[in-house]
């Protein structure tokens, strides 16, 4: 059969339907194969198409005539993720790691009819060897720093996110749970999260909607929601209006539930690293209201104290919730938070495709907001500074400068910078702001900013 | 062409923007190349993630329609919400409350089971069900508490039930079925948990490791250099504590054998007063054959001249010494070089001696003897207590070795006096006359001429004389002084300062009187010799030697200077005065640091003392100094009379001087009120009867230091008094 060719590394074109529903033929790469009785399957990347969309394919699905094989050069694992999201071929070392762990490999897959994805279980053990040979050279962190055997090193302790995939691995590159029951929702996780194993392999794993925890049954939700009397985030209310609530979680105070939180984030926010403890953040959940409880809308954690002027560290609506305005008013929401502590703020770096839309859709919306609100003074054209819109919006200047660029405002005209508005502007604008009922109202946030600086610990 | 070639200038956050409708710019198209300038922001993404087939779709699809169109989004994977059961599931209301939520600090802990029962359980909870009752929460409960106890291996069947307490029966069930469960269970354990960091490192790596501690580090995280450089700093000052724990354990127990030595000299000496041993022939009887003992093959000799009548008595005491070879008590014989070893052994002489070493050497007698610990104390240790290879190697341990980080000041010449001496560019009379300045002694009244007065051990004024040629217009001046009593003093005072300070260039040939003679000597001048005290008395070789002697007075004087600062305690152990303690710690740490080593040591030491006793951050090292330097001079100068002018009361006794900061050492540097008075001329005996009768008033302390030894001088007062009107000298002739 042909498929027995087909190795991690391959490349070839993978059917899969697009929005219209019509069948695309997108160059993908073979990731992970694995057996399941009766037939193959193999997890694939579509080249240029975001990780989410990677999945689990039938040969079927596969167009075997323009079959790739792994080119020797290029599939050399580019361990230091420069690539970027571009996943690079494991397959070298999965073999590798297949010779010298062959019993170890095999054990698990015959001792039990185990739907494991084999490639995770393989790659499992392929870290091995390379945790031996750190161990072996008695590897501190200092000294696996500038090892090169690809091994990283524990990575930075600020920030909330990666931008560089040292740890990516086959492991993270591979979404891990098939499916997630949220109170009513069922969520397909988009990335790698790492829930406790043995879960992993669970059709569906249920969370308490509530306090977040993970079960691995309906039953075992059934029992802990007796135990579990949260209707509301774990947390101080500080904002309200109409059936909108935030709450303030704090990440050292409230570990299980931060910890919780985090690890259903990850699974839809591929930068994102859970590697150190919740401790330095805090965490703000928007909830909506109805006659059950406080149900999770989205959140974003923020760091209490940011090196860099960060205001948000993490930020996500969950899948259900998207695409309906909850996105923009929790950065709405974290611009609030600033402007109380007086800071301009800017999320934290590397922005996702969809954090960087929401977060231009909204710094674009707010600053042609006031620009359009400024009014003739004494028959002079109306006039401001970068600055100022800065602090009037708490968003970073840079941003500023980047959002005025991004919607062409900015011209050279005659010896000056000046601001311009194109009426398509004007008009987009105003029919997008038709269209955000959402607001966050300042009056009803109640917030006052701890200088965390000033405690011993955070 | 001329558009073009203009730059535009950066962008000015602070400059006003005018804002312009397109409508009102028709001429705007002509710019727009300009507006190249402006350099382009980073988005902020990942660079290969930015080219991302559906995020590109939208953002041209952005640009272009100013909205969002429905099939220009970026797909995601689908989400459901159709849960059919969730009302059954999430059975209640929750009616919101009007005021925002408060959570309670304390409010969560209501210790319920983290278990949770499936359902195969439920099959099991059924079965039992029949013999017996058992909910499901008591059974959670009891899995969880097996759960949480087998962390590294299975809760045993006894364990368990003193763990749980339940009917025998339905434990063995619950405790049967929990052991075959986790026996199948895929993970570790039956209540699934987030896979732990392992303290070795191995999963560092590991993906589905989570929620790592922050390693101490890094729990600053504002101006993180500053906390970082801050502490290590407090590291350091935890080393040096403890550093100073060890010092001051050491000079407990140094103490406590100078004052067993102290005690066996006196017994000698008794001994052999009893004896009649006059000429220390038993003594040698005794002493010769253990002299064998290679630790005391070195002659001792005394190092300090400023005690040299107590000396004179004392050291016959010295000589019964079971642990000295010395032929003849009064050997003077000093090679020259020894002098000039004399820093050396001062420097040798650091507590990185493994404290076991009980043994006395050459240096630890003169140490232990002649030496209180005022002036020399501890060199701080250039390595830590105890280095098993150094006990082997004696000159490895003494031997001076850099240390990174340390600051070696260079040694002042004029420390080593000796030395000095033979400079003969130093022997000028410009020189002269800075390090010297006349002198004239209260009692018996005379002038001595060129002197100079310094500090000894202990606090313990010594005058060092030169001859010089004023001597002649000094004789005119004050012929009665300068008589023949003081030419005969100067016989014994060489002889002892030669003996004693170890001098270079003085033969032994002055030296070869006998006993007898020099005994007749001091009765004629009248010292006061020695006598044993009762060996009740705390001991110090201060108060022993020299009670009457301008010694002890001036040891008092100091011993003022730091009682006017408050509290009369200076020992250690009675953590008396913060501010003394650290004066006084720090001034054993300047002279150390004069003997050119570890000042880094002993700056951290001091400082270290500092933090520990006044609980207030002192300013650097280097100001410290100065101001013990500064201390240090203004109490010479103030107990000290009249600079160069010629003694016009008989009653003022010691001499002034352009002072060598160097060689005051017993001063703490906490007395600014003695800095104010400047060597000013013209004090008089007033001051010093003043100084003498505030003596009086000095309470008794506990001699538990090195310090309050100092103290100890001062028990009798009336002697003190007496001592002003009999000065001993040291002098050195060149």
């Amino acid at each position: 059969m042909a498929q027995v060719d087909v190795v991690e590394g391959c490349r070839l074109p993978v059917l899969r339907k697009n929005q219209e529903n019509e069948d695309e033929w997108p160059l993908a790469e073979i990731l992970s194969v694995k057996e399941i009785p009766g037939r193959k399957l193999y997890y694939v990347h579509y080249i240029d198409f975001n990780k989410r969309l990677d999945e689990w394919v039938t040969p079927d699905r596969l167009d075997m005539k323009k079959l790739q094989f792994p080119k020797k050069e290029a599939k050399t694992p580019t361990k230091n993720g420069l690539p970027g999201s571009r996943p690079s071929s494991p397959e070298r070392e999965v073999r590798k790691s297949l010779d010298l762990n062959l019993q170890t490999a095999t054990a698990p897959s015959r001792g039990k009819t185990l739907p494991t994805p084999n490639g995770t279980a393989r790659r499992l053990m392929a870290s091995q060897p390379g945790r031996k040979r750190k161990a072996n050279c008695g590897g501190t962190d200092e000294d696996s720093q500038d090892s090169s055997d690809g091994i990283p090193s524990a990575p930075r302790m600020t920030g909330s996110l990666v931008s560089d995939r040292s740890h990516d691995d086959i492991v993270t590159r591979m979404k891990n749970i098939d499916c997630i029951e949220l109170g009513r929702h069922r969520l397909k996780p988009w990335y790698f999260s790492p829930y406790p194993q043995e879960l992993t392999t669970l059709p569906v794993l249920y969370l308490c909607e509530f306090c977040l925890k993970y079960l691995k049954s309906l039953k075992c939700l059934q029992r802990h929601l007796t135990k579990c009397n949260l209707r509301h985030p774990p947390g101080n209310e500080i904002y309200r209006k109409g059936t909108i609530s935030f709450f303030e979680i704090d990440g050292r105070k409230n570990k299980t539930y931060s910890q919780n939180l985090c690890l259903l984030a990850k699974c839809f926010l591929d930068h994102k690293t859970l590697y150190y403890d919740t401790d330095p953040f805090l965490f703000y959940v928007m909830t909506e209201y109805d006659s059950k409880g406080f149900h999770i809308v989205g959140y974003f954690s923020k760091e209490k104290e940011s090196t860099e002027d960060y205001n948000v560290a993490c930020i996500l609506t969950l899948p259900p919730y998207q695409r309906r305005g909850y996105g923009k008013l929790l950065i709405e929401f974290s611009y609030e938070l600033s402007k109380v502590e007086g800071k301009t703020g800017t999320p934290e770096k590397p922005l996702s495709d969809l954090g960087l839309l929401s977060y231009r859709s909204y710094w674009s919306q707010t600053i042609l907001e006031i620009l359009m609100d400024l009014k003739p003074d004494n028959g002079e054209r109306p006039q401001i500074t970068i600055n100022e819109i800065s602090e009037i919006t708490s968003v970073k200047k840079e941003d500023v400068i980047s959002t005025l660029q991004y919607l062409n405002l900015i011209n050279y005209y005659k010896g000056q910078y000046i601001l311009t508005l194109s009426e398509d502007i004007v008009d987009g604008h105003e029919r997008a702001m038709q269209k955000r009922h959402l607001r966050i109202d300042p009056k009803c946030l109640h917030f006052t900013p701890k200088d965390w600086s000033k405690r011993g610990k955070w | 062409m001329s558009k073009l070639s203009f730059r535009a200038r950066a962008l000015d956050a602070a400059k006003p923007l005018p804002i312009y409708r397109s409508r009102d710019l028709p001429d705007l198209k002509d710019c727009v190349s300009i507006n190249r300038a402006v350099p382009q922001m980073p988005t902020g993404m990942e660079k290969e993630e930015e080219l991302e087939h559906h995020l590109q779709r939208a953002i041209s699809a952005q640009q272009v329609f100013r909205e969002k169109k429905e099939n220009m989004v970026i797909p995601v994977p689908e989400a459901e919400s159709n849960i059919t059961y969730y009302d059954r599931l999430y059975k209640g209301e929750l009616k919101v409350p009007k005021q925002l939520i408060h959570i309670q600090p304390l409010g969560l802990d209501n210790e319920q089971p983290d278990y949770d029962m499936d359902s195969e359980d439920e099959t099991l909870l059924n079965r039992l069900n029949r013999k017996m009752e058992i909910k499901p929460l008591q059974f959670e409960t009891m899995v969880d508490r097996l759960e949480k106890a087998s962390a590294n291996q299975l809760v045993s069947l006894p364990e368990a039930k003193l763990l749980l307490n339940e009917d025998d029966y339905l434990l063995k069930s619950v405790y049967d079925y929990w052991v075959r469960k986790r026996k199948n269970c895929r993970g570790p354990s039956l209540i699934p948990q987030i896979k732990q960091e392992k303290r070795d490192g191995s999963t560092n790596n590991d993906a589905y490791v989570a929620f790592r501690r922050r390693t101490e580090k890094m729990q600053t995280r504002k101006n993180r250099k500053n906390d970082e450089a801050s502490y290590e700093k407090m590291l350091k000052l935890r080393r040096e504590f403890s550093r100073t724990v060890t010092i001051l354990e050491m000079i407990k127990r140094r103490e406590k054998s100078k004052r067993e030595l102290l005690h066996l000299t006196l017994e000698v000496v008794e001994k052999r007063y009893l004896l009649g041993d006059f000429t220390g022939e038993v003594l040698n009887e005794v002493t010769v054959p253990l002299a064998e003992k290679p630790v005391y093959t070195a002659p001792v000799t005394l190092t300090n001249g400023n005690r040299h009548k107590a000396e004179l008595k004392t050291k016959t005491g010295l000589m019964h010494q079971v642990s000295i070879k010395d032929e003849f008590p009064f050997d003077c014989v000093r090679p020259k070089k020894k002098y000039s070893k004399r820093d050396k052994l001062y420097t040798q002489r650091r507590p990185g001696r493994p404290p076991s070493q009980y043994t006395v050497n050459k240096a630890d007698i003169k140490q232990y003897d002649f030496h209180s610990s005022g002036e020399e104390d501890y060199t701080p240790p250039l390595s830590p207590p105890s280095e098993p290879d150094e006990e082997n190697d004696p000159d490895g341990l003494f031997a001076f070795r850099r240390k990174a980080g340390c600051q070696y000041l260079s040694p002042h010449m004029d420390q080593n006096l000796g030395v000095l001496w033979e400079h003969p560019e130093l022997a000028g009379m410009d020189a002269l006359r800075h390090r010297h300045s006349l002198t004239a002694l209260s009692l018996p009244s005379r002038l001595v001429g060129l002197g100079r007065r310094r500090m000894g051990r202990g606090g313990r004024v010594i005058l060092d004389r030169a001859s010089s040629g004023l001597d002649v217009v000094l004789k005119q001046l004050d012929p009665d002084a300068f008589a023949s009593p003081v030419s005969r003093t100067r016989d014994i005072n060489r002889l002892v300062a030669q003996r004693a300070s170890m001098s270079s260039g003085v033969s032994s040939a002055t030296a070869a009187s006998s006993f007898a003679e020099i005994l007749n000597n001091i009765q004629s001048l009248r010292w006061h010799c020695f006598r044993p005290r009762p060996a009740q008395h705390q001991v110090n070789e201060g108060s022993r030697m020299g009670k009457p002697s301008l010694d002890g007075r001036v040891t008092s004087s100091l011993l003022l200077n730091t009682k006017n600062n408050g509290s009369g305690g200076l020992s250690f152990t009675a953590g008396a005065d913060n501010q003394q303690l650290v004066g006084k710690t720090s001034e054993i740490f300047f002279t150390s640091a004069q003997c050119a080593k570890c000042t880094l040591t002993s700056y951290g030491l001091h400082s270290l003392l500092q933090c520990s006793s006044t609980g207030t951050s002192r300013p650097p090292h280097s100001a410290t100094l100065s101001h013990s330097g500064a201390g240090i001079s203004g109490r010479v100068s103030s107990s000290g009379i009249g600079g160069p002018l010629l003694p016009t009361h008989s009653s003022s006794s010691l001499q002034s001087l352009p002072n060598h900061r160097n060689h005051v050492s017993a001063v703490s540097p906490a007395h600014h009120h003695h800095s104010a008075q400047p060597s000013a001329p013209s004090p008089s005996a007033l001051k010093l009867a003043t100084v003498a009768t505030t003596l009086d008033h000095v309470p008794k302390v506990t001699p538990a230091s090195t310090i309050s030894n100092l103290a100890r001088e001062n028990h009798e007062p009336e002697r003190l008094l007496n001592g002003i009107s009999e000065t001993t000298m040291a002098m050195e002739v060149t």
